[in-house]
C-alpha cells in the first residue's frame, strides 16, 4: 500500500494482454503501475509501454524478484505453463497474483458472480475471455431455471489472439469448462473456441446454449439483460445479440466490443478479461483501504 | 486390379495416396448418427477395396460432439474401436480441430489405434496446431496439418502456413475447400505454391458445391498434390465431397496409380449408398448458394432448420453468413443472422425480400 492509497502493481508479460492491462492500470484511481516486464528488450509491447512513460524491465519474473520491495499486485499475462512457476516464486513475497492465463492454479473469479471472494485469495485466476463473457449470463439464468447442460462457444478474431493463448487452447477449453461448472453448478458443460481468420476481423463473440426445463424467452432474456448490465459497469461494449428460448432449449449470444486503450474494437476478448482483472484489483484495493490487515492464506475459503 | 483398369491410358505418372473420410466428413450429412453396424459395413468394404486410409469420427472430428455441431450417436471411442477392427489392411485416420478437441482426445485416439492423425486449423491459424502436432510426433503416429476454409487465404499465405505446420512436425500438409468454392485454377495456384514451400506430402480435399470436386482434385494432382481426399458417393455435408469411385478411375485413366481395386471400390460405394445415406448428396439450391457464398457446407442442415423456424429464405441466410465471413465452427451465428433477416423484413412492413 502506497502513501497515496494506491496499490503498487507490476504487469508480467508485454503481449497483447499485458500492454492493454498496463494502460488500464495506469488510468485506475486505486492502482499504480510501477513496472511492465517482458523477457526480451525490444518487443513492440515494451516499446509502447516505455513510450507512454511506464517503467519497464526485461528479465521476466526475475525483474520482479529483484525489485526493492514486493508489489502489492502482480498481473500475470504470460501463459498457463509459466504461471505455475511464477506463483511459486512470487507467492512467498506476499504479492497478490491476478492471473490472466488459463492455468487453473488460482481461485477462479468472475467479478459479477463471486467478486467478493477475490479479497482473501493470494492467487486469483481470471478464467478465460469466454468464461468472463458467458458465466455472468449463465449464473443469472441458472439461478432462475433448471439447466442440465451448458455449451459455450467463443469466437475471437485471429489478430486478437496472442502467442500465449495460441499455445494454451487446451487449457482454455478445460479452464472455461471447470469455471462454468464451479460457478453455475451445472455438471455437464462443453466449451469450444474458434479463432476466426475473417478480414475485417470479427468482433469477439460468445454463444451459450442451454438444455433445461421451462426456459421461457421473457425469463431468460430478463436474467441475461440484468447480468449484462452488471458486466457493462466495467466492460461497456458488452451486448446481447441474440436470445432465443423455447421450453427445453435456450440460446444467448453476446458480442463484446473493445472500448479504447490499446485494443481495436473487435478485440473485446482482451478488453473484457483485462477490465475484469483491473476491477478485481480495485476491489482488493478498496478492501485494503477499509481493513488494514492483509488476509493470510490460512483464511482462504476454497 | 489389372482387369478392372483395362482401357486406361497408363502413362505412368506415379502414385497418389487416396484418403477416404466417408465415415468422418460424411457424418455431417446424417447429423453424426451413423451406427456401429454402418461404420463396420463401410469400413470392411473400403478395406477390401484397398483404400489406404479410412478416416472416422464426428464430422468436426475428435471431441466435437456438441449442440453447436450436433451430438454424435456414438462416442469417439466406440467409433474408433469398431472401425479399427474392421480394417485389417487399411490405416485408420482421425481428425481434430484444436479448440474443439484437446490433447486428451488425441491420446485416447492413439490408444484406440489411430494411424494417421490430422490436426485442422482455419487457413491462417497454423500455429494453433503446434502443441498437438508435437504430441503426435512424440506418440509416434503419422501427424498431418490441414488448413480449413482455405479459399479465404492467398496461395502465398497458404504456402507460408504449410511451412509452419512442417516446422511444428507435420509429416503431411493440405488444404480443405470447406465451402466448395474453388474452380480448378484456384486449386492449381494454391497447391503449386504449397508444393514449392514444403518437402512433405501435400493434400487436397474437395467439396462439390459448384460441381468441381473431381476437376479440382485432378488440378491438385497435376499441380503436385500427393494425397487426395474423396468419399464414397461423395457422402458429405451439403452438396457432398469429391466422389471417390469416380476420382479413382479418372486418376487411373490419367496414369496415376492408387493401388485401389476399382470393382471392389464400386462395391464399397454401393454399400455406402445402400447402408449409410437416405440418398446420395445432390447439388441443390442451398448447396450452390453456400459454395458461391464461401460458407462451410456443414452448415446446411442447421441453416434449413433455423430458416424454417424463423420463416426466412435459407439462401439469404447463406449469403449473409458469407458476407460476415462465418467460418466452420461458427454455427451459432446462424440464429443471429436468421433472426436479423426476419426482423429486418418485419421492419419493412412485413414484405418478403
Amino acid at each position: 500500500m502506497k502513501p497515496n492509497g494506491r496499490l503498487s502493481v507490476a504487469v508480467l508479460g508485454a503481449g497483447l494482454i499485458g500492454i492493454d492491462l498496463a494502460a488500464k492500470v495506469a488510468r485506475s484511481r486505486a492502482l499504480e503501475c510501477r513496472l511492465v516486464v517482458a523477457r526480451a528488450a525490444d518487443t513492440p509491447g515494451l516499446r509502447q509501454a516505455r513510450a507512454s512513460g511506464l517503467a519497464t524491465a526485461t528479465d521476466g519474473v526475475g525483474s520482479l524478484l529483484a525489485a526493492d520491495e514486493p508489489f502489492d499486485v502482480v498481473f500475470d499475462a504470460t501463459n498457463a505453463m509459466a504461471h505455475v512457476e511464477h506463483a511459486g516464486l512470487l507467492g512467498p513475497l506476499g504479492s497478490t497474483l491476478i492471473d490472466l492465463t488459463p492455468s487453473q492454479v488460482g481461485h477462479m473469479v468472475v467479478p459479477t458472480v463471486n467478486g467478493a471472494e477475490a479479497v482473501g485469495h493470494r492467487d486469483i485466476n481470471m478464467v478465460s475471455c469466454g468464461g468472463q463473457a458467458s458465466i455472468p449470463l449463465l449464473h443469472a439464468i441458472t439461478r432462475r431455471h433448471r439447466v442440465d447442460h451448458v455449451e459455450v462457444v467463443t469466437t475471437a478474431a485471429s489478430r486478437s489472439v496472442g502467442r500465449g493463448t495460441r499455445l494454451n487452447l487446451d487449457e482454455y477449453v478445460e479452464t472455461t469448462q471447470d469455471a462454468v461448472r464451479d460457478l453455475t453448478g451445472v455438471k455437464d458443460v462443453k466449451a469450444i473456441l474458434n479463432i476466426s481468420p475473417a478480414r475485417p476481423p470479427a468482433t469477439f463473440r460468445v454463444a451459450t446454449s442451454m438444455v433445461g426445463q421451462d426456459l421461457t424467452p421473457e425469463s431468460v432474456r430478463a436474467a441475461a439483460e440484468e447480468a449484462a448490465g452488471r458486466v457493462r459497469a466495467y466492460a461497456a461494449g458488452f451486448e446481447i445479440t441474440a436470445c432465443v428460448a423455447e421450453g427445453e432449449r435456450a440460446f444467448v449470444a453476446v458480442e463484446v466490443a473493445a472500448c479504447g486503450d490499446r485494443i481495436p474494437r473487435y478485440g473485446g476478448n482482451l478488453d473484457l478479461i483485462n477490465s475484469a482483472a483491473v476491477h478485481v484489483a480495485e476491489l482488493i484495493a478498496d478492501a485494503h483501504g477499509s481493513a488494514p490487515a492483509v488476509p493470510t492464506a490460512g483464511t482462504e475459503t476454497s | 486390379m489389372s482387369q478392372q483398369t483395362t482401357g486406361t491410358d497408363d502413362t505412368g505418372r506415379g502414385h497418389l495416396l487416396v484418403h477416404d473420410p466417408t465415415l468422418r466428413d460424411g457424418h455431417h450429412a446424417v447429423r453424426h448418427q451413423l451406427t456401429a453396424a454402418q461404420l463396420r459395413g463401410y469400413a470392411e468394404a473400403a478395406d477390401a477395396a484397398g483404400v489406404p486410409v479410412v478416416e472416422v469420427g464426428h464430422g468436426n472430428g475428435l471431441g466435437a460432439s456438441s449442440l453447436q455441431a450436433g451430438p454424435a450417436r456414438l462416442s469417439d471411442e466406440e467409433m474408433l474401436s469398431v472401425v479399427r477392427e474392421a480394417l485389417p489392411h487399411s490405416r485408420m485416420g482421425v481428425f481434430m480441430l484444436p479448440g474443439w478437441g484437446t490433447m486428451r482426445d488425441l491420446r485416447r485416439a492413439v490408444a484406440h489405434g489411430a494411424d494417421v492423425v490430422r490436426i485442422g486449423t482455419h487457413c491462417t491459424e497454423a500455429d494453433l496446431a503446434e502443441r498437438h502436432l508435437g504430441l503426435l510426433r512424440e506418440a509416434g503416429v503419422e501427424a498431418h496439418g490441414v488448413l480449413l476454409m482455405s479459399h479465404m487465404a492467398s496461395p502465398a499465405q497458404l504456402a507460408d502456413q504449410c511451412a509452419r505446420l512442417v516446422s511444428y512436425g507435420a509429416q503431411g500438409v493440405g488444404i480443405l475447400d470447406s465451402s466448395g468454392h474453388y474452380l480448378p485454377a484456384d486449386v492449381t495456384a494454391r497447391i503449386a505454391a504449397m508444393r514449392a514451400a514444403v518437402d512433405v506430402p501435400v493434400m487436397f480435399h474437395g467439396h462439390n458445391n459448384l460441381g468441381m470436386a473431381v476437376a479440382n482434385s485432378v488440378a491438385a494432382a497435376e499441380a503436385g498434390a500427393d494425397i487426395l481426399d474423396a468419399c464414397a458417393r461423395g457422402f458429405g455435408a451439403g452438396a457432398g465431397n469429391t466422389q471417390l469411385e469416380v476420382l479413382v478411375p479418372v486418376l487411373a485413366r490419367m496414369g496415376w496409380r492408387t493401388g485401389i481395386d476399382v470393382y471392389r471400390l464400386l462395391d464399397a460405394a454401393d454399400v455406402a449408398e445402400r447402408e449409410l445415406m437416405p440418398k446420395p448428396p445432390t447439388i441443390d439450391s442451398v448447396g450452390i448458394v453456400s459454395g458461391l457464398a464461401g460458407v462451410f457446407s456443414g452448415f446446411k442442415n442447421r441453416v434449413l432448420d433455423i430458416s424454417a423456424r424463423q420463416d426466412v429464405d435459407p439462401r439469404d441466410v447463406f449469403f449473409e453468413l458469407g458476407r460476415r465471413q462465418a467460418v466452420a465452427g461458427q454455427e451459432d451465428l446462424i440464429v443471429d443472422v436468421a433472426v436479423g433477416l426476419r426482423e429486418r423484413r418485419a421492419g419493412r412492413g412485413g414484405q418478403t425480400g
